[in-house]
């Protein structure tokens, strides 16, 4: 018989499978593969990613994203200038699609990973009932999805280069796109079982 | 809360959105299993999951090929015509000199998406024949590292962005490629959200240790 207690149990991000935290050395004992073994540096991992992803998301906004040839003449448009392009067109849901995608997505998810790394930390939040699950469980569903700005430039620039008018990806995209996947591994380096409030458990 | 040993853990599930602990229960065929605090679907019980996985996996990749050979959208500005395929979506970007953009792209909405099924193929057929215990372990914990890096779903949305970027500077014609994306989006969508990867390891367990691993 083995006493166990259910604030010990911890979910394997691989296979799903119920462990027992053994704390150092933690292997999933259906798949075999590491869970969040890395016990002396439990937070930097996840902080060098974002700190990358913040930082590479400068560079995405200040660059343009898409560049115009037409007839000669070079225009260049960064994210936030072809939202409001787009906005004065009057192709709202585009403009809104993009918006969400390529400004309110990783914005909210530097916040709310920068948010979780330091209530790890601190205990922020503890009064108010945050479930940070939920947040967590939201960044990585919702995360991806700001790929779709990168997409459609590189979908564009294949289609649109004819002699005369022609679309070409900026500097911006190259910068998105690593923004992007930083925080992608960001979200994935963090370890769930810091968050140990949790409020359902019998 | 005691138990026999640790192999008695497989009785129970974590839920994968609220983390909250709950006893496993055996379900009639075809029922679902809810998380009572935050009401996800956790697993269900599917007595023809292989069969269905498999039907699913053989689809999912003849849609992929159709999408893949046929031009996506095709458009002509001034007299010129012009078309894409998704091949070409990233191979352009390689053309420009944009390499980094490329790779992801490519990665993204070509290599993963490919890998995944042809993992659940791999993965199901083994299970049919009721072959290859450790391969089918290694291949379950390569897919579920591969799915959240297959992006389809969201290159489709890209593909109706830009189209209604276009729409006024050019004619647009939509290929036979578009609609095979949209179904392989939806069977890829109906796969990784209703099969659950705990589900395929519930079978597996099932299929290879009926009276339990013993240890």
């Amino acid at each position: 018989m083995l006493e166990v207690d259910p604030k010990q149990l911890i979910r394997c991000p691989i296979c799903e499978a119920v462990n027992i935290d053994k704390g150092k050395s933690n292997c999933c004992r259906r798949c075999e593969s590491a869970i969040y073994h890395h016990r002396r540096f439990k937070t930097e991992r996840s902080w060098a990613f974002l700190i990358t992803a913040i930082i590479a998301y400068i560079p995405a906004n200040l660059y343009p994203m898409l560049i115009t040839k037409q007839f000669g003449m070079v225009e260049g448009s960064t994210i936030v200038g072809g939202v409001i392009l787009l906005w004065e067109h009057g192709s709202y849901p585009i403009a809104v699609v993009i918006f969400f995608a390529s400004i309110v997505i990783p914005v909210m998810k530097f916040f709310i990973l920068l948010y979780l790394l330091i209530s790890v930390k601190y205990p922020l939040g503890k009064e108010r009932k945050v479930d940070k699950h939920k947040l967590y469980y939201m960044t990585e569903v919702v995360g991806p999805w700001s790929m779709v700005d990168v997409f459609v430039v590189a979908i564009l620039s294949a289609l649109i280069h004819l002699s005369n008018i022609q679309i070409v990806a900026g500097t911006a995209a190259t910068a998105f796109a690593i923004s992007v996947f930083f925080t992608l591994l960001a979200a994935h380096a963090f370890d769930e079982r810091l968050i140990q409030e949790s409020p359902y458990r019998f | 809360m005691k138990i026999e040993n640790e192999e008695a853990l497989d009785d129970f599930i974590i839920c994968h959105k609220c983390q909250t602990l709950h006893h496993e229960i055996p379900l009639r065929d075809g029922a679902m299993a809810y998380c009572s605090a935050c009401g996800t679907m956790m697993y269900r019980y599917d007595s023809h999951l292989i069969d269905r996985g498999l039907a699913l996996s053989i689809t999912a990749l003849i849609f992929f090929f159709v999408a893949n050979f046929f031009p996506i959208v095709k458009i002509e500005i001034l007299g010129h015509a012009q078309f894409i395929t998704i091949p070409k979506t990233f191979l352009s970007l390689f053309e420009h000199g944009f390499y980094i953009v490329g790779i992801f792209c490519s990665f993204l909405i070509f290599i993963f998406p490919l890998g995944v099924f042809l993992l659940y193929l791999w993965i199901f057929t083994l299970l049919k024949l009721q072959r290859g215990e450790r391969l089918t372990r290694r291949l379950l914990v390569l897919l579920s590292r591969s799915i959240p890096w297959s992006m389809s779903d969201i290159f489709l949305l890209s593909i109706l962005v830009s189209l209604v970027k276009l729409i006024g500077y050019a004619q647009i014609e939509i290929g036979t490629a578009f609609w095979a994306l949209v179904l392989f989006v939806a069977v890829d969508l109906y796969i990784t959200k209703m099969i659950r990867i705990s589900e395929i390891w519930m079978l597996h367990k099932r299929l290879f240790f009926p009276q339990g691993r013993g240890c």
